[in-house]
């Protein structure tokens, strides 16, 4: 098929877009993304977060049985650290033998269960900002042993043997919160440009199982729009292009306008959105697929995810009319450290959720497994919360493919309205911190909590960006 | 009710299915509230109702019908206010296979210094808040019968077997006794938990046998030899469970308390003992080491860092069975030694690996029994364990000479 068409193919990859709320222009979208020999991916959609190549407390035949996730997301800087005594060792996962079954390193090397698709990139999500910066042929990286330079042809070379479904392409990133100037964000323009163009000649006739996305940078369009134009220019026609990994969801209005031959490629957020509402708005954006770190987080927390799509009908509830201040706000997560839940007896972690730690088992366990700090306790809510934001995006989906947009547009705002901005903190003693992702969990907690939900509803109205400085009230 | 073979109590059976021509080993069919257990077995210790991040179906496919739980913990979190509301632990755990819990007694003297142990019961401060508290056998049997334990354990006055105050030995044992007989008064679900003796009295053959005589006169349905998990030399401790197995009936089982490394199986098995825990191999798993039949391996070093073989070749639990096979993961040594005390889940597929290893290593037990080839089964095992015969640990081949089988033998 090609671009005309709506749908985006490559040798290993298919990519068909199933139902798109506008002809011309980017907004939420119903599609299906396919590599072969792994679970379609329905979007819009996520996948998992790993550490090391585990989804965090989950075992690979839990993942296999009791997740409904298809993807995992892996980082390379969680594989090559070197250790003092050993500085020369070669990564051991470069030589892992492949088999049947597992027939790439990485997912041998992971025992990642074979349906779920991987994909890999240079750095952890979310990555800790290195102090040394990284260079013209390099990107630095934060191993287990400290701050190491990756040169991206190394990295290159890491994903020909690893052999990822999905791989993003290295990128000139600050991992900061601060914006960077205009001067450095150019450079960030080029440097990536220029590692993108090498990333294509060295793969150029090499494995065509893997996908690339290339990453869209979180600058401004004016400033990476020649990079932006060379992938569509070079790289598209080429089948070379598979997808985008996209750092800035408010850029994809701005590829709609300016370079539409992009438009049928799959949409990957690597922007860390911190809430619910926020991928509700990423949607909107036109966003297909998500990785959300935030879920780890929120279940070494202790909490219990507990919102749904589209909200529970509280329309029974009186409500003045245009105003959302009157109504009780419901939380998006269960505090269940908290000690009422210790006799909930057997009721499941959220309401009406099915999934296996609901099933077999109750909140006064999970209640009773953080109190004890036993790791079980951890496990059961990973478990948990992955079903509930599976179930999330399937009524998403549920609701672009019914009716149209308006529909979906109708149960994001519902959900505005229904469920509070953030997550609780959670109170419960968090798993005993191993050692250095902590330092990256620790930068995810503090943007989670500053975020500016309220982008929704501005993104909704005409006015461009109505949202986008500070917080709305609720 | 006791036929040939079989042994009736209100809630459990036990038949005798082989016995070994050579040792004291026998394999037996203990059948329970929640299902029927093959003897001999090793029981892991889901010490606060949770294996150590395995959830209880994991725990399921090693093929584990009976674990532990410990009541002084339960009787801590979740307390047993909360045990009654939930329906005790088998539906808090949502385990519904059999549990076996102790009385609380042994992990009060053992983790509370400040223990001090009384006719009435153990006096210990709560480790909440400082007060003063008193566990009485009345009080064990209250909180294992909110727990609802399959099989529960009388409250015993535990002194370390190296304790060299006789008088004292004496009195503890004379007041095991004396508790138990308190426990069988205070037990209030004989028909659906079964309660078992504890047979004390340190290192003293006389002092045991004597105890025996005395435990075995209440009829508990099934019997533990108690003590034993302290310091004591290896051979002194066999010479207690062959003094106990003596002694015992045939038809009632029997549960050594607190042992667990692999070769005190084996051998306890052949010296007549069916039933074993210890938190030993899911904590070891959580420093990175693998139980294999060669040994213990830690897999935190830089040896197995690009190590491809399974933790243990030739191994039927989910890890190390290749991923190509039904319910396998393809588990690597090299992925276990990157994630060792990085990421639970390498703990917990070690604790998964652990787990199953020690209950097949009962599982063969029983099967060779059966086919009555445990005599060089008992070789084959101590042949893998070590390279040479003359590092086999003396002790073993003592105890196990006791009983028929000569190791060191060509
Ligand atoms: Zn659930
Ligand atoms: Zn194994």
């Amino acid at each position: 098929m090609t671009a005309e068409t709506q749908n985006s193919d490559s040798a290993a990859m298919r990519f068909e877009i199933l139902r798109a709320a506008v002809k011309d222009g980017a907004a939420a979208r119903v599609g299906r993304l396919a590599f072969a020999g792994r679970t379609p991916i329905d979007t819009p959609n996520f996948i998992g977060t790993t550490s090391r190549g585990a989804l965090p407390h989950l075992t690979p035949d839990t993942v296999g049985k009791h997740l409904q996730v298809t993807g995992a997301y892996m980082a390379l800087e969680d594989f090559i650290e070197r250790p003092q005594q050993y500085l020369k060792r070669i990564p051991p996962i470069y030589s892992t033998p492949t088999t049947a079954k597992h027939h790439t390193r990485l997912h041998s090397f992971t025992a990642m269960p074979q349906s779920v698709t991987t994909v890999l990139s240079a750095r952890r999500l979310p990555a800790v900002p290195s102090p040394m910066g990284n260079t013209n042929a390099s990107v630095s990286v934060f191993t287990s042993t400290g701050f190491q330079i990756l040169p991206t042809k190394e990295y290159l070379s890491a994903v020909q043997a690893l052999e990822p479904d999905i791989a993003i392409p290295p990128a000139d990133l600050t991992h900061s919160p601060i914006t960077p100037n205009s001067k450095r964000a150019l450079r960030m323009a080029e440097r990536t440009d220029e590692w993108v163009v090498e990333w294509f000649s060295e793969l150029a006739d090499a494995n065509s199982r893997i996908s690339t996305f290339a990453p869209i940078l979180p600058i401004s369009y004016s400033i990476q729009w020649e990079y932006i134009s060379r992938l569509a220019e070079d790289y598209l026609p080429t089948a070379q292009l598979s997808g985008l990994a996209i750092y800035d969801a408010d850029l994809v209005p701005d590829l709609a306008d300016h370079c539409a031959a992009l438009l049928p490629l799959p949409r990957l957020s690597l922007a860390n959105p911190p809430t619910p509402h926020h991928i509700l708005r990423q949607i909107a954006l036109g966003i297909d697929l998500f990785t959300l770190p935030f879920i780890n987080t929120i279940s070494d927390a202790g909490l219990a995810l507990s919102f749904s799509f589209p909200p529970p009908d509280t329309s029974s509830s009186p409500t003045t009319n245009g105003s959302s201040s009157t109504r009780s706000l419901q939380p998006l997560a269960i505090d269940l450290s908290l000690p009422h839940h210790a006799t909930a007896a057997t009721t499941p972690l959220s309401p009406n959720c099915t999934c296996h730690a609901c099933t077999a088992h109750h909140s006064a366990y999970v209640h009773h497994l953080l109190a004890a700090r036993e790791m079980l306790g951890w496990t059961l809510l990973q478990i948990h919360n992955h079903a509930v934001v599976s179930a999330f995006f399937a009524g998403v989906r549920d609701a672009l493919l019914q009716g149209d947009i308006k529909r979906f547009e109708e149960g994001a705002r519902q959900f505005a309205l229904a469920y509070e901005p953030e997550f609780p903190e959670g109170v419960g003693q968090k798993p005993r911190a191993r050692g250095y992702q902590y330092k990256s969990v620790g930068d995810g907690e503090a943007r989670r909590n500053k975020a500016a939900w309220g982008k929704l509803e501005g993104g909704e109205g005409e006015g461009e960006g109505a949202g986008e400085k500070g917080e709305k009230g609720v | 009710m006791a036929s040939n073979r079989t042994f009736t109590s209100p809630a459990l059976s036990f038949e005798l299915v082989a016995r070994c021509s050579v040792t004291r080993a026998r394999a037996s069919i203990l059948t329970l509230p929640h299902g029927t257990v093959n003897l001999p077995i090793f029981m892991p210790v889901a010490t606060q109702a949770s294996l150590k991040g395995l959830t209880p179906e994991q725990l399921e496919g090693t093929g584990c019908k009976l674990c532990l739980n410990n009541t002084y913990h339960l009787g801590l979190k979740p307390g047993q206010e909360v045990l009654d509301a939930v329906g005790g632990a088998h539906k808090l755990q949502g385990w519904n296979r059999n549990i076996l819990t102790d009385s609380g007694g042994f992990q009060m003297v053992s983790l509370l210094k400040l223990a001090n142990i009384t006719e009435e019961g153990v006096r210990f401060l709560s480790p909440h808040d400082g007060s003063p508290m008193l566990l009485t056998p009345e009080h064990s049997m209250s909180l294992q019968n909110s727990i609802g334990s399959d099989i529960m354990m009388q409250l015993d006055d535990v002194l370390v077997t190296t304790s060299p105050d006789k008088a004292r030995m004496r009195e503890a044992m004379e007041r095991s006794v004396r508790w138990l007989d308190r426990c069988i008064a205070a037990h209030k679900k004989p028909e659906t938990q079964n309660l078992f003796c504890i047979i004390q009295g340190g290192l003293d053959l006389d002092m045991r046998r004597e105890c025996c005589r005395e435990m075995l006169a209440r009829d508990t349905p099934g019997i533990a030899i108690g003590g034993l998990s302290g310091g004591e030399a290896k051979d002194d401790f066999c010479k207690v469970v062959a003094t106990c197995t003596e002694l015992l009936p045939d038809l009632k089982p029997r549960y050594v308390m607190g042992i667990g490394y692999p070769e005190d199986l084996v051998v306890s098995v052949a010296l007549g003992a069916d039933m074993f825990d210890c938190v030993w191999p899911t904590r070891t798993a959580r420093f990175g080491n693998a139980v294999t039949k060669h040994g213990v391996l830690n897999m935190k070093r830089e040896m197995f860092a690009a190590d491809f073989g399974p933790i243990e070749e030739g191994c039927g639990c989910p890890c190390c069975r290749p991923v190509e096979e039904e319910g396998a993961m393809g588990i690597t040594r090299a992925f276990v030694h990157h994630n060792a005390a990085k990421e639970t889940a390498a703990a917990h597929l070690l604790t998964l690996h652990n787990v199953w290893y020690q209950l097949d290593l009962m599982r063969q037990a029983r099967e060779a029994i059966i086919a009555d080839q445990f005599p060089p089964f008992v070789k084959d095992f101590f042949g893998n364990l070590y390279s040479e015969k003359s590092s086999y640990p003396p002790w073993a081949v003592d105890a196990l000479k006791g009983v028929g089988i000569d190791l060191l033998e060509t």
